[in-house]
């Protein structure tokens, strides 16, 4: 099943080595992160070496080599969120969770990490949970989000 | 041809170069380290900036074509300061641990600060630390701390050996070079490269590791005879052995490096001929031996020749040429298999002469690595020695022996043991009265035969070597023979002028003139001729 | 107050609908420029309305576009930026999300004026909502006849690919972006070749911003001259989205022509500074921008005033801070950014955007030292120029401009350790 979908992106582009990023972006959406054996399947779909897979894993911050929570909140820590409070917002979701930041909670439920800006600078301080844009935050909203989270 | 003008004085230049091409064909100092003649131009180092008229800007001049006209300066102050704040910016994370760096005396970073640099560093915060001293292969150690990012390294096992094994992980100052953890720089068989193309220490041979420092060493151009591509090599060896003989155990040859050829092997070697050398200093034969009634005994020079001589004229007085054979070696140099082919085959007119045996075992590819492991096969049949119709292969020649009682086998170099089926060569060794060895190294055939005649070594030895284009490079001799070893074709001169050989030749370049005016393929060469990158043969 | 041009139907229900969009303009411009113009008379339309690249650079888009050679075999790209980063910029999302078939239509005239068939949108990583909602209006025009191997039923085919970002702010950079969306990391290339010469699979290939791309419907509805004078300014043309974030009261995107002052933007359309409080500073054109304070508010918002000014139109990123703003600290934020986001090719941006976070790190910790400001305003001076993309450059103008203009308070800092505010603000 992987590898129709992989011949689908690959078609795509007009060189096979553009299929480089959606390829490891299906591996980490079927994984939950880059597995080494999924370095080494996009290494083989694209006919490149394993050093230039992970070079590229390495450089780009969506891509991780480890799992994270079922929700990872990315709190974002950049000029206007921070001009709007996102270090309290920082701290009471730590104290909320019980966790720091780039750390997971015992039950694997958050992660919790600082991202550079989202573009989403008209809802600041926010965060993205997973997929979603959430802003702005107060302790009240924050609570409201963390309950939203089954 | 475009011309330039590079500080007030014009150039010519050809049509396509870079203004970094331009400055080094006139001779004017550019510093840069990502640049490589070999490899694609990167232009992220940023220290080969100069100032070309019409732009405001600095510019690199590795990355810029030349174009009619055009004004550049290399020396303003503009140009300095770029210089100086480039250096400042690649040192700012660098772990200045010269003193433990086997690149010390040969490092850019060095060298550059000296010439271009010698500012006051401001840098005064936490270094960014990163792996060191990892090994990435058996003979390839990292440092990721000394590392500039050129990205030389990386350019060239993607472009030269095509197999991408080292990458630039990480962003920003956390950047660092490495091999991928599940993977080493061993399978690939030109993995040495990396260390000459790396202009710091972040790339270092852990065969040279702390052995010696390089400003102990001399350097003298030759060729590698591990097959027969012949890449152009420098030798190293340690100068200062005399008065530091604690240096690397006493080892005279400390490393071998490529030189550029571009009909041969542009800039590269390969592995196994970049550390085969340890043969020229280990296990060497220094003393003629004779074995007689069961016991080994080192004898002299003058012994070791009448010997030789005598048993000679003893055979063939007898009318017994038949009883003789030769087995040369491709590795001999030209010098060396005229004198083979003059005193065997035209003096005493031996009939089984041959250099033909079988080729050892081993890798070859595409790019340098030949499957014949001999320097100079085309040499060896470009004088009769092998090749020829009806010419008996050295095989042929041990098989023959074996049939009956044999009087003289003489052999050069080779451990026929290995060569060829072991059983049949000890019978051939038993079965033979004077089994003479000359080579330069202990193995089983030496111990096996009775009279032992040491060699030097190609690092010993003035000559010439054919490779497989036919084209015929010279050796040179790096350090004094060892012990007391000598050429082959010396010996072999001394040996024949008591049994007919009109030949006194005092120097290789003697026995080259007269081989080039008696064999057809090699006429009109000479040593001028030759040079320091090689002459064709001629072929029909 | 200003005619709505580019935001006209963002707070229509259902605005990203193809219905909402064949209600108003529905891709006639389009329509009208494949049948009736030849591509030469498209880019001289363009450059007649002064669109300027609206990613930030603000290179005139016509000329652009001219850089591409009609005599080649190879195929010829059309590449959107979507790969909106600059911190306080937030208008190609809402184009992206609210109104993607204007950007579709834009992509349709780009590339007939280039010769491209095929266009790569490369949207940022982060951006899950909006790459929905641009792939879904991807396909419903698709399915209308808009997009495919025969657009509006002409011999003139358009794949539009949409390809995902993995995050890095370099690669908003054109020739990063380009060498990300080969699949390798987003390393800029050397220049020269340029992209419209030797770009995407080293194919001619033309990067315009999704704002950009938006224009050009106007362009060809209204006429260049329209567009032209909309700015109100001789050598820019049409309106700008500008974002406001930070102090201000109405955070959000507002719609100006380019005419428009940071005065005007600030209280006239934003409703002023939060609460009423008094402005300390203002970023024009998203954080590379050099910072602009209170009493400089007047200047107009096109790029060439700007440049005049001392700073940069930008991304039109437009970030307020007020009296409760500490300098050092947000100086400190803008050095963190660039030293994360540094993609570590060359030498200057690698060393020195590190070099320069740590020395301001220290200073925000209180433990500045007397030279310290010397060596940031020097480090960052010697990054400038030096480098194969302008990342160094936007690295070091934060670095000088907040030096230079609050000198003092930096000073303080290093002199007592502490920062003044903090006894002010009281958290």
């Amino acid at each position: 099943m992987l590898e129709s979908q992989a011949r689908e992106i690959t078609r795509r582009y007009e060189e096979k080595h553009a299929a480089m990023l959606p390829l490891l972006q299906l591996v980490q959406e079927q994984q939950g992160y880059i597995t080494p054996d999924g370095e080494q399947w996009v290494a083989e779909q694209i006919g490149t070496s394993l050093a230039h897979v992970r070079e590229v894993v390495s450089f780009y911050t969506l891509l991780r080599t480890q799992p994270v929570g079922k929700y990872h909140i990315q709190v974002c820590s950049n000029m206007s969120c921070w001009l709007r409070g996102c270090d309290a917002i920082i701290q009471y979701v730590e104290t909320k969770l019980g966790i720091r930041v780039g750390e997971t909670t015992p039950d694997g439920k958050f992660t919790l990490s600082t991202v550079e800006c989202l573009c989403a600078c008209e809802l600041a301080p926010m965060v993205q949970l997973n997929d979603r844009y959430i802003g702005p935050l107060t302790r009240e909203t924050v609570d409201h989000m963390l309950a939203e989270c089954r | 041809m475009p011309t330039i003008t590079i500080d007030d004085t014009p150039y010519q230049v050809p049509d396509g170069a870079t203004v970094l091409q331009a400055c080094q064909m006139a001779r004017v100092r550019v510093p840069y380290y990502c640049y490589h003649p070999g490899l694609s131009i990167a232009g992220n180092c940023r220290i080969c900036l100069v100032e070309i008229d019409g732009n405001a800007k600095l510019q690199i001049s590795c990355n810029t074509r030349v174009t009619d006209g055009m004004n550049v300066r290399t020396t303003t102050h503009k140009v300095q300061q770029g210089q100086r704040e480039v250096l400042e910016f690649l040192l700012v994370n660098h772990p200045l641990d010269c003193p433990v760096c086997d690149q010390a005396g040969e490092c850019e970073l060095q060298n550059y600060y000296l010439e271009f640099g010698a500012y006051d560093p401001k840098f005064n915060e936490a270094k960014v630390h990163k792996p060191k001293a990892v090994p990435i292969s058996q003979k390839i150690m990292l440092d990721a701390e000394r590392c500039i990012l050129c990205s030389r390294c990386v350019r060239f096992c993607d472009e030269i050996t095509k197999t991408g094994e080292l990458a630039i992980f990480n962003r920003g100052d956390h950047a660092e070079i490495g091999i991928h953890p599940q993977k080493t720089l061993d399978e690939n068989q030109y993995a040495g490269n990396v260390v000459d193309v790396c202009p710091v220490g972040a790339l270092t041979d852990r065969d040279f590791r702390f052995q010696c420092r390089v400003w102990y060493l001399g350097t003298q151009d030759s060729i590698c005879p591990g097959c027969a591509q012949g890449c152009n090599i420098q030798v190293h060896y340690n100068k200062e052995r005399e008065w530091r003989p604690h240096i690397a155990d006493g080892r005279r040859i400390m490393r071998l490096r490529p030189r550029y050829n571009a009909e041969v092997n542009q800039w590269w070697m390969c592995d196994a001929g970049r550390y085969g050398f340890r043969f020229v200093d280990e296990q060497r034969l220094l003393r003629p031996r004779l074995r007689a009634g069961g016991e080994l005994k080192e004898i002299d020079w003058s012994q070791a020749i009448h010997l030789a001589t005598e048993s000679l004229h003893a055979r063939l007085a007898q009318g017994h040429r038949e009883g003789i054979a030769i087995i040369a070696s491709t590795h001999l140099t030209n010098e060396d298999l005229f004198l083979v082919k003059r005193l065997f085959c035209d003096t005493l007119q031996v009939p089984l002469v041959t250099a033909d045996l079988p080729l050892v075992p081993g890798d070859h590819d595409a790019f340098l690595i030949k499957a014949d492991k001999s320097p100079n096969t085309r040499g060896a049949q470009a004088l009769g020695l092998m090749g020829a119709a009806g010419q008996l292969t050295g095989e042929q020649i041990l098989r023959r022996i074996q049939q009956g009682r044999w009087r003289l086998l003489w052999v050069f170099g080779h451990d026929l043991s290995a060569r060829c089926d072991e059983a049949l060569v000890r019978h051939v060794v038993a079965n033979t009265d004077l089994v003479i060895f000359q080579g330069p190294n202990h193995h089983r055939f030496a111990e096996a035969a009775h009279l032992v005649l040491p060699s030097t070594t190609f690092v010993e030895k003035d000559g010439t070597l054919t490779n497989w284009q036919g084209r015929v490079q010279r050796i040179r001799p790096v350090v004094p023979p060892l012990g007391e070893s000598r050429g082959e074709w010396d010996v072999l001169q001394a040996i024949g002028q008591s049994l007919g050989l009109t030949t006194d030749f005092q120097t290789s370049e003697q026995v080259f003139s007269s081989l080039a005016e008696q064999v057809p393929a090699f006429r009109d060469l000479s040593y001028q001729t030759i040079g320091r990158q090689g002459a064709l043969l001629h072929t029909r | 107050m200003t005619e709505l041009v580019l935001s006209a139907r963002f707070q229509k229900p259902d605005s990203h609908r193809i219905t909402t969009y064949l209600h108003d303009e529905g891709y006639q411009a389009a329509r009208h420029v494949l049948e009736t113009l030849t591509p030469e008379e498209v880019i001289a339309e363009v450059t007649r309305s002064n669109l300027r690249g609206l990613g930030g650079a603000g290179f005139p888009t016509g000329k652009k576009w001219s850089f591409v050679p009609t005599e080649t075999t190879k195929p010829k790209f059309l590449v959107v930026n979507a790969d909106e980063g600059e911190p306080g910029t937030f208008k190609d999302r809402y184009l992206l999300e609210r109104d993607p078939h204007r950007v579709i239509e834009g992509i349709l005239i780009a590339a007939y004026a280039i010769g491209a068939h095929k266009c790569y949108v490369y949207i940022r990583g982060e951006y899950d909502v909006p790459l929905a909602r641009f792939r879904q209006a991807v396909e419903e025009a698709a399915q209308y006849g808009f997009v495919g191997p025969r657009v509006f039923g002409r011999p003139f085919a358009l794949d539009i690919v949409i390809h995902r970002g993995a995050g890095a702010y370099i690669c908003g950079e054109e020739t990063a972006l380009l060498s990300s969306l080969e699949g390798y990391k987003g390393f800029p290339k050397l220049k020269p070749p340029f992209p419209a010469v030797e770009g995407l699979f080293h194919c001619p290939t033309i990067v315009n911003n999704v704002e950009t791309l938006a224009c050009l419907t106007t362009i060809f509805a209204k006429g260049a001259a329209w567009f032209a004078q909309l700015s109100g300014t001789p050598r820019s043309g049409g309106t700008r989205l500008f974002s406001l974030s930070g102090h201000i009261e109405k955070p959000g995107l507002y719609e100006a022509p380019q005419s428009v002052t940071l005065r005007q933007l600030i209280y006239d359309y934003a409703g002023g500074v939060r609460d009423g409080r008094q402005l300390k500073a203002v970023i024009p054109g998203g954080i590379s921008a050099k910072i602009l304070t209170a009493d400089e508010i007047d200047v107009p918002m096109d790029f060439d005033a700007l440049q005049q000014a001392g700073t940069m139109a930008g991304s039109a990123g437009v970030i307020v801070m007020d009296g409760t703003t500490c300098m050092v600290k947000a100086l400190w934020i803008a050095t963190k950014f660039f030293a994360h986001e540094s993609c570590g090719q060359c030498s200057p941006c690698r060393e020195g955007t590190g070099w320069i976070h740590k020395i301001v790190t220290r200073l925000v910790a209180g433990h500045g030292r007397p030279q310290d400001l010397e060596v940031l305003l020097r480090t960052a001076g010697a990054m400038e120029g030096r480098t194969i993309c302008v990342f160094a450059d936007a690295a070091a103008w934060p670095v000088q401009s907040y030096i230079t203009k609050f000198r003092e308070e930096f000073e303080s800092h290093i002199q007592t350790g502490r920062c003044a505010l903090d006894a002010l603000v009281g958290a």
